[in-house]
């Protein structure tokens, strides 16, 4: 009898301590010794959505409005909205927020089609300079703000949710099937960061202390 | 690379960021009445202009848009629009 | 080991701190902070290494690793350049470039055979008669080259990379760089300042004079060097060597790791809004008879060694320089302990002062319009012959150290790097850029100042104007600081001796190509006559230090001995790396980053065997046995499985999709049904085939798409490019990755899919090519298309990706009684050359158009108005004889199959082989070829040429195709 299950991309190549399943996926909530340094978890199971059309002027997934200027994000009650150019944004739905997917055509789910890591912690972007060239620390972004770039040579979708200190960190999408080599590339860049794998649960803390 | 290409949704990135897109030359021609030579030119005429040039580039590890710039393929450095655009 | 200096204030060691390392097998001591060469130095080491060509000894020289003299094999790396790293515990270090040691090399004698090996003797000799040239590259290759690396070594240590981003980049950590990152950052702008050596404060770091006010110059660097650390806005990369700048403000170098560092070399590469160059100056060398001799070195080398290191370089000092700083530092060394019996400067005049009166007060005879002509001491230099410049009177000095300069020379590199042009300075003697690039600034000595306000205030002048280029300040403050600037003392008259009165045979101008004067007199004599030219036939100027040591010297002395009127001094260039740098810097972590597929670690847990395909790692075979032969009759008489997820996956939607696919397919979409697969083909404007795939109808104005898997990253960019002028409203979203794809394939696939389903999937319900939507176990979403591609009964399962395992696993159990199998890309290709299905890029290349490849029955001609992408071309195209066909042959008298891409022939080449096997469902050798038009008719005989197959040819014969199920029973029952 196969046991139906959903598969992340993303492997730490280390067992959580404590994990919940939902909608079949095996999610990490806890780590042993997640640390004090970099902090790196797999949001890869959180909803994603591709909302595209000519016009996206009162378009609200979620009931929250995509914003006008592309490069821009907004973060409210869970829904996280990055305007990526004239006609497209991306959308996540983050742990803790339940409401029922938009049906509009315009919409695509593409959960799927990325893989999904938060990286948290004070040196987040001394650790990015290791495998990007894009400027978080540029005085004009304001967090949380969206990249489109390169990051270990793979285009990708990066959110800065923060850009304060302790309190700095960000979300990193790109196509699935590099999971294993982006991981890879990602953790050996943040041994000098102490960077660990952290459960579900140290990343909605964090959002929800921003 | 020392190529900077400025993304009008991104801003000025790296240039390997780009895919080139060749010179602006318009709108695909009507096919009624297109004689295989214009529509060879069309295609494959270029003007390899020294000095500034109109041209389409793509941010394909970016926004995904096309659009187009100014370069002085002299100096391989993107110059300002339209004033330059000849 | 000598006494050192433990209390000066300007050391950069800690001589309590002792650093134990071996050197040619015996134990030594350095101490911490020590360079590998001051260390060596410190133990009584004087020859390092000896020389390319004619193993000459060689030694300290610059102090700054501009020559290869003191390069060295550590901890089994060769070359590594001892004057600049810094001694760690337990190094191994030894000698290179020697047959025997650098004190007693076997291979010295080469020196006095220098008559034998002239400039370009590479080029003249030992090509007469022919036969000897063999002969002779042996035992050159032999001798030549620096360093001996075995063809299995691994660097060892770790090398990564950064990218940072900053308003303003400063290149060099001296008192011009210090002021100048000081000035932008006090505008708030991010600033990072790069120093090549491991500390700030450049030239200031080890003079004693004074600055202002009591100061010394030492105080005030070290004070500078608090104030930038200090700096929230400064980031200091010390130990940061520059390799490259180029245009765009992009500047690049490499950081040596400290202890403390989690990398041993780091490459930087900075993108900056507005780069400062302050690079200051080297010194120029001075050129005499045995000018590299071991004891002789220049200025900088000399006085540093004393007072960064604590090691007196020598008991019985001379001085043949060309510059203030020259008598300076003999002044500093004699207080120092050092024993001078006389300073030569080239210059009659125009000496400061103040230093010519220091110099009579500690006796130390100065003279004036004097030169070094001669270093004496067969290994190490014992005696110096000095003469009047015009050489008219001559006289001896015993001395154990010369310290030789001709004058300063400007570190232009990132300048010359950066396409400006240089002008020759005739008051400096400097090479001079009058026009910069686009925000890029100089400050500093190599502006041709040598007053310390002066350069600080260049300094600051540049700091404010790179804040203006940043818009952090305005054009009344850069006012303000040009005024500053003006104030101050500018460019001082600089040396312009290029050598000393010699012949020239044993004058070095190129340490590391030991090219002396003579070498150069013959290559102009040759014909070579600009500097570039002189630079590679001399080679001049090619070695490790590149510029470093011939840089300046080189046009200087071609200008002369051309004595040309009205021809300008013209600079050679330099190249990235400006600094020696280890490959493995560059390589840097070189991750590999490719793309996996689902199920990969299933698949490989089932022996799989990988092959990079493009952007992906696929499997391509499923056993050691390359002609997949189980996996090919597996997929003929039962079922097999084949990971099809690289294919490109597209969803595209909107009220003007219809109108994209029209323009982008050749088929017309306007007749796809719901519930329908429809295979279709995209040209370029050539009509040039360059993609296939399925469209699916999923709703109104929402389409499902296929595309292969090399064509995946480039499907939206082609869609958007088409359609750019139009403002069609249409949306695309590439979900190649969203959804894993398994391809169930062979007689028994609906046995196994009727397993897994409750839905009707018989051939009615479900048709060949039909699509449905379903779920699998009621959670897993699927796409179902029933197609064909490899000749039998066939679904393909798009599933998403995250249940693809559980697909797999689903599918692997149903089918155990089927006996379903893995099989792989290379089966895949067979299966399908059997039944004449076409790969793009196999059966195509860019020249093959749609009609060619036999596909024109996709074209619809009637719809022009879509200005559908290559239709103009194929209309062209349509009745061109001369255009190649696709067709298929099977091999004569039960021959092989021949190789891919070996040619068909008569007297010329007629086409190629796209794809041949020796087919096991047919018995037979069978492909396809593209061919001449007039081959293509069946039965006519194909003459094929094989890569390396000499006279012997093999032979095909046109035959229709397809070779497998013709009519199709198989793929559609």
């Amino acid at each position: 009898m196969v046991d139906i299950k959903r598969v992340s991309p993303v492997s730490f190549g280390k067992s959580p301590k404590r994990t919940e399943v939902r909608d079949n996926w095996t999610i990490a909530m806890e780590y042993d010794s997640e640390g004090q340094g970099l902090s790196i978890v797999d949001l890869s199971h959180v909803t994603r959505l591709d909302v595209q059309t000519g016009d996206l002027s009162g378009v609200t997934p979620f009931g929250v409005a995509i914003p006008e200027v592309p490069g821009q994000s907004v973060l409210k009650d869970g829904i996280l909205i990055n305007r990526m150019n004239g006609i497209q944004a991306s959308v996540f739905q983050l742990p803790g927020n339940g409401a029922d997917l938009p049906t509009d055509v315009f919409v695509t789910e593409t959960t799927e089609n990325t893989l999904c890591v938060a990286i948290m912690g004070k040196d987040v972007f001394s650790f990015m300079e290791k495998v990007s060239n894009l400027d978080f620390m540029d005085p004009k972004m304001t967090a949380p703000f969206l990249f489109q770039g390169p990051c270990c040579h793979v285009p990708c979708q990066i959110i800065t949710l923060s850009k304060d200190g302790d309190k700095a960190g960000l979300i990193l999408t790109c196509s699935r099937g590099y999971g294993k080599d982006m991981i890879h590339s990602l953790l050996d860049a943040g041994v000098e960061f102490n960077m660990k794998p952290a459960g579900e649960e140290k990343f909605s803390a964090w959002v929800a202390s921003l | 690379m020392a190529l900077t290409i400025t993304c009008p949704i991104c801003g000025k990135r790296n240039g390997y960021e780009f895919r080139y897109g060749g010179e602006d030359k318009g709108p695909r021609p009507e096919e009624a009445g297109l004689t295989p030579e214009a529509w060879c030119d069309y295609v494959h005429m270029n003007k390899c202009v020294a000095g500034v040039q109109k041209e389409w580039w793509f941010h394909k590890d970016g926004c995904g848009s096309w659009f187009t710039i100014h370069r002085d393929t002299t100096t391989n450095l993107e110059v300002k629009g339209p004033e330059a655009d000849k | 080991m000598m006494t050192r200096f433990n209390q000066l204030p300007t050391l950069k060691i800690d001589p309590t701190k002792k650093v134990i390392f071996n050197y040619k097998g015996k134990t030594y001591s350095g101490v911490e902070g020590d360079t590998i060469a001051s260390a060596l130095y410190a133990n009584g080491v004087r020859i390092y290494a000896r020389s390319l060509k004619y193993h000459r000894p060689r030694g300290l020289y610059s102090l700054d690793g501009e020559c290869s003299n003191t390069m060295m094999e550590v901890d089994g790396i060769p070359n590594v350049r001892t004057e600049n790293t810094l001694l760690k515990q337990g190094m191994t270090v030894k000698e290179q470039n020697v047959k025997g040691s650098a004190e007693k090399d076997m291979l010295g004698f080469l020196d006095k055979l220098d008559w034998a090996m002239p400039a370009g003797f590479y080029y003249k000799m030992m090509h007469k008669p022919a036969r000897i040239w063999p002969i002779a590259m042996k035992q050159i290759r032999k001798t030549a080259g620096l360093g001996e690396i075995s063809p299995d070594f691994e660097m060892p240590g770790k090398f990564d990379e950064i990218f940072p981003r900053t308003d303003v980049v400063v290149i060099g950590g001296g008192p011009a760089g210090m002021t100048a990152a000081l000035a932008a950052a006090e505008k708030g702008l991010r600033v990072i300042i790069m120093e090549s050596r491991p500390w700030l404060g450049g030239f200031f770091d080890y003079r004693t004079a004074e600055y202002k006010d009591g100061v010394a110059l030492y105080q005030r660097g070290q004070d500078l060097a608090q104030q930038v650390e200090a700096n929230e806005n400064i980031r200091v990369l010390k130990h940061t060597a520059m390799v490259g700048a180029y245009s765009n403000c992009l500047v690049t170098g490499f950081q040596t790791g400290t202890d403390k560092d989690a990398f041993n070399e780091r490459y930087v590469e900075i993108r900056a809004n507005s780069v400062i160059v302050a690079t200051g100056c080297i010194e120029r060398p001075l050129i005499f008879d045995n000018n590299e001799r071991p004891g002789v070195m220049q200025v900088g080398c000399a006085l540093r060694m004393a007072r960064n290191y604590g090691i007196l370089p020598g008991e019985n000092g001379i001085f043949s320089v060309g510059h203030d700083l020259g008598l300076e530092a003999a002044i500093d060394l004699f207080d120092m302990g050092m024993k001078i019996g006389c300073v030569a400067d080239v210059r009659e005049d125009g000496q400061d002062p103040e230093l010519v009166l220091a110099l009579a007060k500690r006796n130390i005879l100065l003279l004036k319009g004097w030169v070094a002509t001669e270093a004496h001491g067969k290994k190490q230099v014992n005696k110096v012959s000095m003469s009047s410049i015009d050489g008219m009177i001559t006289r001896d000095f015993d001395c154990d150290v010369l310290v030789a300069s001709a004058g300063l020379t400007p570190v232009t590199g990132p300048l010359t790097m950066a396409q400006i042009k240089l002008r020759h300075d005739d008051f400096t003697g400097f090479f001079v850029a009058d026009e910069m690039p686009e925000n890029t600034f100089s400050a500093g000595r190599i502006l041709g100042i040598n007053n310390a306000l002066s350069i600080e205030c260049s300094g600051t002048l540049a700091g404010i104007k790179a804040a203006k280029a940043c818009g952090a300040c305005d054009a009344a403050e850069v006012e303000a600081a040009e005024a500053a600037m003006k104030a101050l003392p500018g460019p001082v008259r600089g040396s312009k001796l290029v050598t000393a009165p010699v012949k020239g045979r044993k004058s070095f101008i190129c340490f590391d190509e030991d090219t002396t004067i003579k070498s150069v007199k013959q290559t102009i004599d040759s014909g070579f006559d600009v500097p570039e030219l002189v630079k590679r036939y001399s080679s001049a100027g090619l070695g490790p230090g590149q510029s470093g040591i011939p840089g300046h010297n080189l046009p200087l002395y071609v200008a002369k001995y051309q004595a040309l009127a009205g021809v300008p001094v013209k600079p050679t260039t330099v190249r990235a790396p400006i600094v020696p740098t280890f490959i493995a810097t560059y390589a840097g972590t070189n991750h590999t980053m490719h793309k996996r597929t689902p199920i990969h670690n299933l698949q490989v847990a089932d022996k799989g065997i990988l092959r990079k395909i493009g952007v992906w790692e696929r499997v391509r075979y499923f056993s050691e046995d390359y002609s997949c032969k189980k996996e090919i009759e597996n997929v003929r008489n039962n079922v097999g499985m084949l990971d099809g997820s690289t294919l490109g996956k597209f969803r595209l939607h909107g009220p003007d999709a219809l109108k994209a696919l029209q323009r982008i397919y050749v088929s017309d979409m306007s007749k796809l049904k719901p519930g329908r697969v429809k295979y279709s083909a995209m040209c370029n404007d050539d009509g040039c085939v360059i993609d296939d795939g399925v469209v699916v109808m999923l709703g109104e104005n929402d389409y499902y798409i296929t595309t292969s898997t090399g064509r995946a990253g480039q499907t939206v960019e082609w869609f958007r490019y088409h359609t750019r002028y139009d403002g069609w409203d249409f949306s695309m979203v590439n979900i190649t990755d969203s959804m894993g794809v398994i391809n169930l394939s062979g007689p028994n696939a609906r046995k196994v899919f009727e397993k897994i389903t409750d839905e009707d999937v018989s051939n009615e319900a479900f048709p060949y090519s039909g699509f449905k939507e379903m779920l699998f176990k009621d959670v897993i979403p699927a796409k179902v298309m029933r197609l064909g591609f490899v000749g039998e009964l066939s679904y393909e399962f798009h599933v998403a990706s995250s249940y693809m395992t559980s697909l797999w696993q689903l599918l692997k159990e149903a089918g155990a009684e089927f006996g379903i199998q893995n099989f792989g890309v290379e089966a895949q290709n067979v299966l399908r050359m059997e039944k004449c299905h076409i790969i793009l890029g196999q059966e195509s290349e860019q020249r093959t158009n749609l009609l060619d490849v036999g596909l024109g029955f996709l074209w619809d001609r009637k719809k022009a108005d879509a200005k559908t992408v290559g239709a103009v071309a194929l209309r062209q195209a349509e009745n061109d004889p001369s255009r190649f066909k696709l067709v298929g042959f099977k091999m004569e008298n039960n021959g092989r199959a021949p190789r891919d891409g070996a040619l068909v022939v008569d007297s010329k080449v007629r086409g190629y082989i796209a794809t041949a096997r020796d087919s096991f469902s047919l018995n037979e050798a069978v492909g396809m070829a593209l061919v001449e038009s007039e081959l293509a008719k069946v039965g006519t005989r194909l003459e094929i040429y094989e890569d390396e197959c000499g006279d012997e040819r093999i032979y095909g014969k046109v035959v229709p195709m397809p070779f497998y199920d013709p009519d199709g029973t198989r793929m559609k029952s």
